[in-house]
Parts: C-alpha cells; structure tokens; sequence
C-alpha cells in the first residue's frame, strides 16, 4: 500500500513538473509579447518604463502602460478563460470536439453586439468606429451572452439527459447566428465592416480601464471552475455514475455553465470570438500532464492557454513588419494544426 | 419460511416499473413484483431483452422514479433517500464502456471515494488503503498506473467493480457487468461478485443473459417473465420449470440437465446408436444437431450407428459404412438425406 501511494505521487509529481515548466514558459512569453510591436522597444527601456517612469521617454512610456501590457494581460486572460471553459465543456458533454462556445454563449454575445452595432448605427449614422471601441460593444455582448446563460440554465434544470442540452445550445446557436445573417443582411458596408472586425477578436482593443472589469470576471470563473473540480472528475464516467456517487447533478451543472458563461461570455465581450484555443488547450493539457483529474487540469488548462494565446498574439504582430493579423485566425492556423494531430494520435482512443 | 423485513436488503413489495409522463398517462413497464435479497447474497436477474431488467435496475438505483408500491433498501423507501445518503448504501455500475484517455486505474478507483471526500475531493490515507483493498480485492494489484483506455474489456469491468468497492457501500447494482465479455472473463467477474457477496457480506445485484454462469455462481435469482417474477435459489427454478417461460413462444427449450437452453429442433429421421462414454454422449449431441431423434434400438430405425471410437460404424439398409470423424459421419448422414 506504501508502494501504491508512492506511484500515485510520483504520477503527480509529473503533472506537477509540467507544470512548474509552464508557469516559467508563460512569464517568458508574457516578456517577448513586450518585446513586439510595430515599434522596438529594447528590455532596458521596458523596465524603466515600468519602474522609472518619470525617467522614460514618455512615447515609450504610453506604448507601454497603455498598450502593450494591457494587450499581453487581455492575452493571457483569454488564453486562460478560453481554455478553461473549453475543459469544462469538454468533460461536462464528455465530447472532444466540444469548446467553449458550444452552449451558443458567443452567438448570444454577437447578437447583442449585431444589434448594437448594425441597428443603432443605422440610427446614429457616421460614429460606428467611436461605439466599437467603447463600453456599448462590451455591455451588448455581455447582455447577450447572459441572456444565453439564463435560457441554458433553464433548459438544464428541466432536462436531465445532457445530450439534450448539447444538442439544443447547438440549435440555439444556429438560430441566433442567422438572425445574425439577417441583420448583417439589412445594414450598410461601414456598419457590416466594423461588425465583421468584431468578429475577428482582437485583444488589443482593451483598455486598461476595462481591464478592471475584465479581470475579476476572469478570476470569478476561474475560482468556480476550481470549486467544481471535484464534480467535473465525477462528470468524465457520465451523469449516471455521477449520481450514483451522490452528486446533486443540477447544482453541479449549474456551477459549470455559469463559470464556462462567464469566462466565455466576458472574453467574447471584450475581444471578440476566438476560436480554436478553447478546444484545442485541453487536449494539450490532457496530454502533456497525463492525468484526468481536474485539480490538476485547470490550473494546467490556465497555464497553457495563456501561453498559446501569448504565442498566437506574437505571431499575430507579425515579427519584423509593422502590420498585424485578426488573432482569431491565428489562433485558428494554430490550434487546427494540434486538433489535427489529436485526432490522428489518438485514433484508438476515441473520447476525451 | 420467509425472512422477516428486517433482515432484507433490498425489498420490492407489490411493485411496478414502468415511465410516469406529467400528463397522468403511465407506461407500465412490470408490475406486482414481490422480491428481495439478504444480506450476503449475490442475486442475478434474468429476463428476455425488453422485459424489464433494466428499468428495474434503474429504479432500485433512483434513477427513475417506482410507478407504484414499495420499493426498500435497508427498510426505508428508496425515494425517501437523499442522494448523498444513497450513494452511501448502494454503488452502481452500468453497461457503459467507460473510455477516458490519461486516467489512470488509480484514479477511476478514487472516484468511489466520492461521498466521503471533502470539497476538493483530497483523498486521506484511509481513502488510499479502500482503494488499493478495492484494486487487490478485483485481482489488479500493480495495476494502478495503468491507463484505463490501454486495459482490455475483462480488465475495465474488474476496474468499476473496484470503483463500486471503494465506495464501500451495503449494495451493489450493476447493469449486464458481462455483456462485453468473453467466457472465461464472464466466469470470473461473476465469480468475483460472488466472494464479494460471501466474504465481505454485501448484496450484490446484477442483471445477466448469461444463464450459465448466473446458476454457477448466484444464490438467488430473480427471473423476470412475462407475466410474473419468480425468485429462488437457481436449482429450485429449474426443478420448478420456471426457465422455460423466459421465452414463451420461441423455439427455445430449456435443458434441465444441462441448466442451459438449446433450440428446440424439428426431428426428422430416427437413428439409434450403439456405444458408451464421452464418444456415445457427443455422437447423441452430433446427431440431434443434424435434425436426428435418437431412438432405442427396439424401434428398428432405418439408420444405426456403432461407435468404437475412434471408429464409427453406421449401419443403413444393407450397407455398412465405416467413419473416423463425426464430421465425415454427418456429411454422409446428411447425403442420405439428399437422396
């Protein structure tokens, strides 16, 4: 029995390397993210921007506080929520192709913005561009995604077979990405542009200020996603064996919609959908730690999103020219590649 | 003399399965079942598919709430139970082939502790000795480690009966635990479920098609027929004829002997064989598969087979055919026929 217990430590001691691996890489990578942009900034110059301030040029100063860090904390955010969400998700619907998006939080987020951005710039006319970048994109998506939230936590509590609830977000989605369509149909090429660029993501369009809101919605559904790790292990043997065990399934439930609506309901708020992350993160997780358990896989889920998304913000500066690329399809020339891969390694393992 | 109230584990007095709709409408799935089960006892449930095995396993487990009547774990109805406290009395372990990649046996067998760890689910030395007693108990010590998606059918099933173990629970459920498994994992899981109930004192139910091994092993059965539930111990069922109502209407005979079913052949031309031993008995079985009634000798069938083995003679008409295989006497047997 000594030598079981032994095992089992060294089995998470493992895990545990991997991830004392990651939160050294993400640090690095968080650094680099500093690094690039459009305009050299050296390390030296960083630290005395940061540090010494009243010392610093203050063009480099500005670039700094107010763009690149804000921009690096949105990425590893995203990367982060994004990921997590896409765990839950995963686990919850015992499916591997499931992400965060999957309960149609983000159709309900871009409802909210299409009609914001498509309806009432018909009515307001040239000031799209000053509503895109203001609190009015982030208020409408995040109205939406919540009213996505509310509706999957009816539905969850009246249903009990969770197929049932996958199968409907899948519907409720569709439904509202054509009502989308249609309103994306009826407004002019401006409008359509500045909805379209939404749509996107970007993780620069954060201000510092929103980063105050941003961030504790972040640390609140990550904190739940912790609280729920216990129930999301009982989830991986299906609802049954979960119950059979003595766990109150709707509050269960209830814990992980809420904190897969929040995560994803808040990034998709302030930076647009991202794809292909949520997705693709856990299985990397999974792999890299070999383990299933929960406990460990959030934090891991947290540290290797945020590192990909930091990865996919650099690559998206385009090192060495002074354009960028929507990080959404960076993200997605990224995380296909791996969803690729998973597919093909684990031919034999069909599920999670 | 039947045991008093007390003393039964699981009880089901008058009860009916079957599906309420909130509309009043009931689909009755099985009703006016009496039966129960004693501490210790490893009790199969046998019925034809459709007939209700596991609706009732679903309902003695909560899953589903009883239509009507009494429904009893350790004497209180099972709905007055609270999850948490159900999940203390009963485990369960379904039909379902669990494939999670990177979790380990270990880890599945944690799961059992379950109702008893704390938010978090940290696992205390107390835990750890359950678990690797539930890994010992199903055989698969120096298991732990291993991923359950790499283990084999026979393996993964021992791995939720070690699950349910380490729930450490009075009853045990579980649904068709050998659908998946070949003969020799089917008499072993089996035979493990029955140490279990011996040993340790639990009662254990499992539903089976599997009527061998279910008389070998069980105490009890509980068989679900058409219109009725019969229960007793294995061998009173079949002195009592009850198997041959499992499948009314089919061509199915029930061997008494055997306590295995065969189908119930049409014979058509009669034989009579001569001999003793192994080769008498499987040239009996050779001819009654190839649509043969073996006859006595004073009935002067027109075909009469001596066996010498390894050498059969057969005898038809006049002529006189010698053979060294049954395989070779049966093709020939069946020439006949064409002819």
């Amino acid at each position: 029995m000594v030598e079981t217990s032994v095992n089992n430590i060294i089995q998470n001691t493992r895990s545990l390397r991997v991830l004392l691996l990651f939160s050294i890489l993400v640090p690095v990578f968080f650094v680099v993210d500093l690094l690039i942009g459009s305009y050299y900034i050296s390390i030296p110059e960083i630290i005395k921007a940061i540090f010494h301030a009243e010392n610093a040029d203050s063009q480099v100063v500005l670039i700094i506080t107010s763009f690149r860090i804000p921009k690096a904390v949105t990425a590893v955010l995203a990367g982060a929520a994004l990921s997590v969400a896409g765990l839950q998700m995963q686990t919850v619907f015992r499916n591997p192709l499931a992400g965060p998006y999957i309960l149609g939080v983000s159709s309900g987020a871009s409802l909210g913005v299409a009609l914001l951005v498509l309806g009432t710039g018909g009515l307001i006319g040239g000031s799209i561009v000053s509503i895109a970048s203001s609190w009015g994109i982030v208020a409408a998506a995040w109205v939406g995604s919540g009213l996505i939230l509310l509706l999957i936590i009816l539905i969850s509590s009246r249903i009990k077979e969770i197929m049932t609830i996958l199968i409907l977000g899948i519907l409720i989605s569709s439904a509202i990405s054509s009502i989308v369509n249609i309103l994306q149909f009826f407004s002019n090429e401006s409008m359509l542009k500045s909805f379209v660029v939404w749509t996107m993501g970007s993780l620069g369009s954060v201000t510092n200020v929103q980063l105050a809101v941003l961030f504790p919605s972040i640390l609140i559904g990550i904190l739940i996603a912790f609280l729920s790790s216990k129930f999301l292990d009982a989830f991986l043997l299906g609802e049954n064996y979960a119950r059979s065990m003595g766990m109150n399934i709707r509050f269960a439930r209830m814990m992980v919609f809420l904190s897969t609506a929040i995560l994803a309901g808040s990034i998709t708020a302030f930076c647009g959908p991202i794809g292909f992350i949520g997705i693709a993160v856990p299985h990397i997780a999974r792999m890299s730690l070999k383990t299933a358990k929960h406990s460990l896989l959030v934090p891991g889920t947290i540290l290797i999103g945020a590192l990909m998304m930091l990865i996919s913000d650099i690559l998206s500066q385009l090192p060495g020219s002074e354009s960028t690329l929507p990080v959404n399809s960076v993200t997605a020339l990224l995380g296909i590649p791996i969803v690729i891969w998973i597919i093909i390694r684990n031919t034999n393992s069909d599920r999670l | 003399m039947s045991p008093k109230e007390a003393e039964k584990v699981i009880s089901l007095e008058n009860a009916a399965i079957g599906y309420k709709w909130k509309s009043k409408t009931e689909y009755i799935v099985k009703s006016a079942m009496s039966v129960y089960a004693l501490k210790g006892e490893l009790v199969a449930v046998i019925g034809e598919n459709g007939v209700g095995k596991s609706t009732l396993l679903k309902t003695i487990v909560g899953f589903q709430p009883p239509v009507s009547g009494d429904f009893r774990i350790c004497s209180k109805q099972i709905s007055s139970y609270r999850e948490k406290e159900l999940a203390l009395l009963m485990s369960f372990v379904s039909t379902e082939i669990i494939r999670v990649s990177n979790l380990s046996v270990f880890d599945l067998v944690s799961l059992g502790r379950y109702p008893y760890t704390n938010w978090f689910g940290k696992l205390l030395a107390k835990d750890r000795d359950l678990i690797e007693e539930a890994i010992i108990a199903v055989g698969l010590s120096g298991y732990e480690n291993r991923m359950v998606n790499h283990l084999s059918d026979g393996e993964r099933q021992k791995v939720m009966i070690a699950r349910s173990l380490a729930q450490n629970t009075q009853v045990i459920v579980l649904d068709e635990p050998t659908a998946f498994l070949d003969l020799s994992n089917k008499y072993e899981v089996v035979h493990i479920l029955h140490r279990l109930a011996s040993e340790k004192g639990k009662t254990i139910l499992f539903s089976t098609h599997d009527l061998t091994t279910a008389i070998a092993e069980s105490d009890r059965i509980w068989l679900m027929l058409h219109d009725s539930v019969e229960q007793g111990a294995p061998e009173d069922l079949i002195l009592n004829g009850n198997f041959n109502a499992i499948f009314p209407n089919k061509n199915l005979l029930f061997d008494q002997e055997k306590g295995d079913f065969r189908i119930r052949k049409q014979p058509g031309r009669k034989a009579s064989v001569y001999g003793h031993g192994l080769a008498y008995n499987w040239t009996i079985k050779a001819l009654i598969r190839n649509n043969f009634e073996v006859v006595n000798s004073t009935e002067n069938p027109n075909i009469q087979i001596n066996v010498n083995f390894p050498e059969w003679t057969v005898m038809h008409l006049s002529d006189e055919t010698k053979f060294h295989s049954l395989l070779s006497l049966c093709r020939y047997l069946n020439g006949l026929e064409m002819e």
